[in-house]
């Protein structure tokens, strides 16, 4: 394949998880950074596309008390992003502000406009309100998922309603469904378990072990995409879950992340332990494909759902996020604190 | 001779010409031959002009020409001159002749009115001579013809008075045909004048009458009549217009009825199949049901053949019951081979049914039973063939399943070994019987099978295409790789099936699929090359024939993704070990390291298992491990040397800041060699067993860096790598990236820690050595115990 050399390159000072697209800026492609070291001073950094599209500016660094586990920035202002965090045996969340005056300051703090702090146990992830200006957050630990009510004005947040999943599931993260609002989808030890907000009950669940990452399909109503440990990418409805409708390869070893082009409808990213992430096209409409889905049989065929492999990484990628104001950019990070952002306009369908 | 011959035609034929230009009325029809072209220069022709040629030749020609030209041309006229003379001299001789005749004719016709007139006076004289004779006889004949009229009429009214008596003569003496002549030459006497003076004659000759009906009824219907006397009898009883036609509804639907008794039974067929094939030693013994079945059916065509003779208008209800027949015969054909059939049992009961019908079809020709039975053999020879192919799909995935069973009692003997060479073997036999089931097929020379040939060619490899296609799917749905279509339905089925497949089947899955793409595969193809080509290429249209490099294709995909499917199955269930052990425990209040943590050993059993198994099934690679002998001796050098070197990097490490640990890392990184963690798999014992020590390493790594841990928990893991370098070394063949991924685990899990103090290296050693003997007194135990 074509390796990777077309990609932009930025690298962080330590090694690092997560990435995440900054929606709500409008006039530029940017992504947020947060590094993972457990005994340094952890940074967030903001990144900018020029406009050219050739660079990758570092537009803001901001230190951050504890090493990030999880980031995800705001829908509505570019300024507001969570993040999870530890300590080494504690973990918290947060909501930061980017300050005003960034510019002119050498090191600025990041203001904390509010703790998420009910949770117990190990928190992994934070979600917002999949779009438009909301105030409500989900943070999910390993038993418990939280409905917070943030305010900004106020800084502060608070707990709406709560329930545990229980003991056994230790959930790892999630995907708020961009076509119902009311629905999540959490993954857990052995399935995805799907909760209803108004209720904060589990309403239904996908019995699969060991999954990843999980994301909704933006442009397709019920149609859910989750990554594997060791078995790939599974393409399911919602509407009959109990058989995945397509069935990707994915890695050589783990599938990590897996993420859905916000524009494009059957673009698929996949990030792996193998250093590598994979472009697919998954065509839902076609499922007399996945009978004969295989890492081998899948490349002599005509149609092959895997586009292109970019390899150029030297350790595992866990971060990967869709620009969603360019959708054809996407960035990765690998644990290394490697960031490579990537055009996919060569693979796109002709439509 | 010859050479004188053309100018004599020449001749001939000029004077021919000349002739009849002469008597044509019309000479443009005289120029047919000579003169096609009509140009100046031809002298024969009509509008041959002289001065024109003239012209032409003077102007076209030299001197010597013109004069040779003049020479010729005078012999020409010379020739033709003679010629003239000659015709004029003939007609002239003609003419005389012809006057000479004219005169003989006139001297002749004198005296012949005086003749004629004597001629005429002599016959006057005779007719009036034989009129008179004529009228002197006329009243004696008269007589004599009133007298025959009388006598004719007293005999018939003689005949009247005796007919009753006569038919009973004929009734006793069962001459039924002159009886009933008798009656019918009677009949119109009786009907004009039977209710006045022949009374009591007519009804004698009716009750006699009523008698022979009922008797020629009795003949009709009695089997053991001869078909002649019953065409007789019903002959006669039409002729008396006794109603026929419900006589031949009966008939016909008795011989319905025997139609059951006709039928081959699925469950008889066996039985016939059997004693047709034993019949030389029972002959005697009993009458075989194959004869008895024969006999029958000749009984029903020459009741046909009759029935056929007797009432020429049944012809189509007889049609209609011979094509049931046959219908019949083959509808429990397809019954019978519903069940497992040999080809010669097959075709056994397929001679028995086409001599039956044969022997219909020469009966009722028009029937067009052969047509019917033509077709109704494609399909039954079509459903043959496609159920034998079911049956040894049927077979081998029987053979895989049956050791299934007892699998998992019985790990420590080689089942996966058995169940493969079962398997090969019923892969192997299967073909080859089927081989010789259809090489019966082609030899049988049954017409209806000579016709078939191409068709069943045509089949047979359509049938090998779909079976290994079918057989393919089914190896991927027994490994659980592709649920199958039942499973879907089902929905929760699929979940639990693929739980319970062993995933050594899967492994012997994959290394079939290589057999089959190996050996049996071009086998096949061989066979098929070898006595069942030529089939004709209108067979094909429906569907491609058998393309054995496709086959190969999907056979070498399905053994790798099974191959890989082992992995994955395998790998997934360490990855579930691994995953306990680092999600249960804090390992930021880890408490000091006492031994090697048992997950080490459940992670080695597995690979040992994994060992096993693919020992049994995958043949051995071309890579030997020389140093496998000796490794166990050296065990403690190496590890202690690595120890040592291992011990530097991490003092140091911990000295300097993590930073800058962290850049080394890095640093140390791009100039050590990548090392290739994920490469092809192998169909080899060590490629599937380093491949799958590797991905499991790849996958500690991963949770390793998910933890954060203390002093003890990093020297926790420290040990338990330790402790996993020696024997993972000896199993796998590329040393130099388990090294790797195992220093790499112990970085992520340093990269991780948050007060890096790796185990002094006595500590770490002793610790090791004592987890050593505590498993060999562990084995030495279990040793003891088994013994």
């Amino acid at each position: 394949m074509q390796g990777g050399s077309s990609g932009i390159g930025y690298g962080l000072k330590y090694q690092a998880r997560c990435i995440a697209d900054v929606k709500a800026d409008t006039d530029y492609t940017s992504f947020l950074t947060g590094t993972l070291s457990l005994k340094e001073e952890n940074e967030v950094h903001l990144l900018r596309l020029s406009s050219g599209g050739s660079e990758l500016i570092c537009e803001g660094l901001f230190s951050h008390p504890n090493e990030i586990w999880d980031l995800a920035s705001s829908p509505f202002d570019q300024r507001i992003f969570s993040t999870v965090f530890s300590t080494g045996d504690t973990f918290g969340a947060a909501i930061w502000q980017i300050p005003e005056l960034y510019g002119q300051l050498n090191s600025p703090q990041l203001e904390r406009v509010a703790s998420l702090d009910a949770h117990v146990g190990k928190i992994n992830c934070v979600l917002w309100w999949p779009s438009g200006r909301c105030d409500k957050l989900i943070s999910m630990d390993e038993q418990n998922i939280f409905l917070w009510n943030l305010d900004c004005s106020k800084k502060s947040a608070e707990v709406l309603s709560k329930d545990s999943a229980g003991m056994l599931h230790s959930l790892s993260g999630g995907a708020w469904n961009p076509h119902d609002v009311n629905a999540v989808a959490a993954t857990g030890e052995s399935s995805v378990q799907f909760w209803d907000l108004r209720t904060m009950k589990k309403v239904n669940s996908i019995e699969h072990a060991h999954v990843r990452g999980v994301d909704y399909n933006p442009k397709r109503e019920h149609i859910l995409i989750t990554a594997e440990d060791e078995s790939g990418i599974h393409v399911w409805d919602l509407r009959k879950a109990k058989v995945p409708v397509q069935e990707l390869p994915g890695h050589t070893h783990w599938t990590w992340a897996v993420k859905c082009n916000p524009e494009y409808d059957g673009l698929i990213l996949s990030a792996g332990t193998d250093s590598a992430v994979n472009l697919w096209y998954a065509s839902a409409s076609s499922s007399d494909e996945k009978t004969s889905q295989s890492p081998v049989e899948s490349i002599r065929q005509r149609v092959n759902p895997l586009l292109n492999s970019y390899t150029d990484y030297e350790d595992s990628v866990y971060g990967l996020a869709w620009s969603s104001r360019e959708p054809w950019v996407f960035a990765s990070l690998s644990y290394d604190g490697r960031v490579v952002i990537e055009s996919v306009k060569p693979f796109l369908p002709r439509v | 001779m010859a050479t004188e011959a053309a100018p004599m035609d020449e001749k001939a034929k000029r004077m021919r010409d000349l002739l009849s230009s002469f008597y044509a009325p019309d000479p443009s029809i005289s120029t047919s031959g000579s003169s096609i072209s009509a140009s100046f220069d031809n002298i024969n022709s009509t509008s041959f002009d002289a001065d024109q040629y003239m012209d032409l030749m003077i102007k076209k020609s030299n001197l010597e020409v013109l004069l040779q030209r003049h020479v010729q041309m005078a012999a020409e006229i010379k020739n033709l001159d003679t010629d003239l003379q000659m015709l004029v001299y003939e007609n002239y001789n003609k003419f005389i002749s012809a006057t000479d005749t004219i005169k003989r004719m006139k001297s002749n016709i004198f005296g012949m009115e005086g003749n004629m007139d004597q001629l005429l006076q002599k016959i006057m004289s005779v007719q009036s001579r034989s009129d008179g004779v004529n009228t002197s006889l006329f009243e004696k004949r008269e007589h004599i013809e009133k007298l025959h009229r009388t006598r004719n009429l007293l005999r018939k009214v003689q005949f009247i008075y005796d007919l009753p008596a006569r038919l009973q003569k004929c009734i006793k003496s069962e001459t039924y045909g002159d009886a009933v002549r008798f009656y019918i030459g009677a009949m119109p006497i009786l009907k004009v004048y039977g209710d006045t003076s022949f009374q009591d004659c007519r009804r004698a000759s009716e009750e006699a009458i009523e008698i022979i009906i009922k008797n020629l009824q009795t003949k009709l219907f009695s089997d053991s009549e001869s078909i002649q006397a019953r065409a007789e009898a019903a002959v006669l009883l039409k002729q008396l217009d006794v109603p026929v036609d419900s006589l031949k509804d009966k008939l016909l639907e008795k011989l319905e009825q025997s139609l059951d008794g006709l039928q081959i039974k699925p469950e008889e067929a066996s039985l016939l199949a059997e004693h047709n094939d034993s019949s030389n030693d029972a002959e005697s013994n009993e009458q075989l049901p194959a004869k008895i079945h024969e006999d029958a059916v000749r009984g029903f065509s020459e009741a046909m053949r009759a029935y056929r003779e007797i009432f020429p208008d049944s012809e189509e209800r007889l049609f209609k019951l011979a094509r049931a027949l046959t219908a019949m015969h083959f509808e429990n054909m397809e019954l019978y081979i519903r069940k497992r059939v040999s080809a010669a049992d097959f075709l056994r009961i397929f001679r028995i049914i086409w001599e039956d019908v044969v022997l219909m079809d020469e009966v009722l020709p028009e029937a067009e039973l052969s047509d019917l039975s033509a077709e109704a053999a494609q399909v039954t020879v079509k459903k043959f063939v496609a159920r034998t192919f079911s049956h040894l799909q049927q077979d081998i995935s029987d053979t895989i399943l049956k050791f299934d069973i007892n699998q998992r009692e019985a790990v420590e003997e080689e089942v996966l070994k058995v169940v493969l060479e079962a398997s090969k073997k019923a892969g192997i036999q299967g073909t080859t019987d089927i081989f010789q089931d259809f090489r019966q097929l082609l030899d049988e020379n049954i017409g209806i099978f000579v016709k078939m040939k191409d068709l069943i060619i045509g089949w047979i490899q359509n049938g090998f295409q779909d079976f290994f296609r079918s057989l393919e799917a089914q190896f991927l749905v027994l490994s659980g790789k592709t649920s199958s279509s039942k499973d879907i339905e089902g929905g929760l089925v699929e979940g639990k099936s693929s739980d319970k497949i062993h995933a050594g089947l899967i492994l012997v899955l994959a290394q079939l699929s290589v057999f089959v793409e190996q050996k049996v595969i071009p086998r096949v193809s061989e066979e098929i090359a070898a006595s069942f080509s030529g089939g004709n290429s209108q067979a094909f249209e429906n569907g491609p024939a058998f393309i054995p490099g496709e086959l190969c294709r999907v056979f070498h995909a399905a053994s790798e993704k099974l191959l890989q499917h082992y992995i994955d199955t395998r790998t997934q269930k360490i990855s579930v070990l691994l995953r306990k052990r680092f999600k249960t425990p804090n390992w930021v209040k880890h408490k000091e390291p006492r031994e090697v943590h048992m997950y080490v050993d459940m992670f080695l059993h597995e690979l040992e298992e994994v060992g096993k198994e693919v020992k049994q099934v995958l043949p051995q690679g071309t890579f030997r491990k020389h140093k496998r002998t000796d490794s166990n001796g050296s065990n403690t050098t190496t590890s202690s040397r690595s120890n040592t070197l291992h011990n530097d990097k991490m003092t140091r490490s911990n000295s300097q800041r993590a930073r800058s640990q962290l850049f080394e890392t890095h640093l140390a990184k791009l100039f050590k060699q990548k090392v290739e963690i994920f490469t092809k798999v192998e169909f080899t014992q060590e490629s599937v067993v380093t491949t799958t020590v590797k991905l499991c390493l790849k996958s500690l790594q991963e949770y390793v860096r998910l933890q954060t841990f203390n002093r003890s928990g990093f020297q926790q893991i420290q040990l338990d790598i330790q402790f996993l370098k020696a024997p993972l070394k000896e199993t796998v063949e590329d040393e130099a990236a388990i090294d790797f991924l195992l220093d790499e685990v112990i970085v992520a899990a340093s990269e991780r820690c948050l007060d890096v103090i790796p185990l002094e290296p006595p500590i770490l050693d002793k610790l090791i050595q004592a987890k050593l003997a505590k498993s060999k007194e562990h084995n030495n135990n279990n040793n003891t115990v088994s013994s």
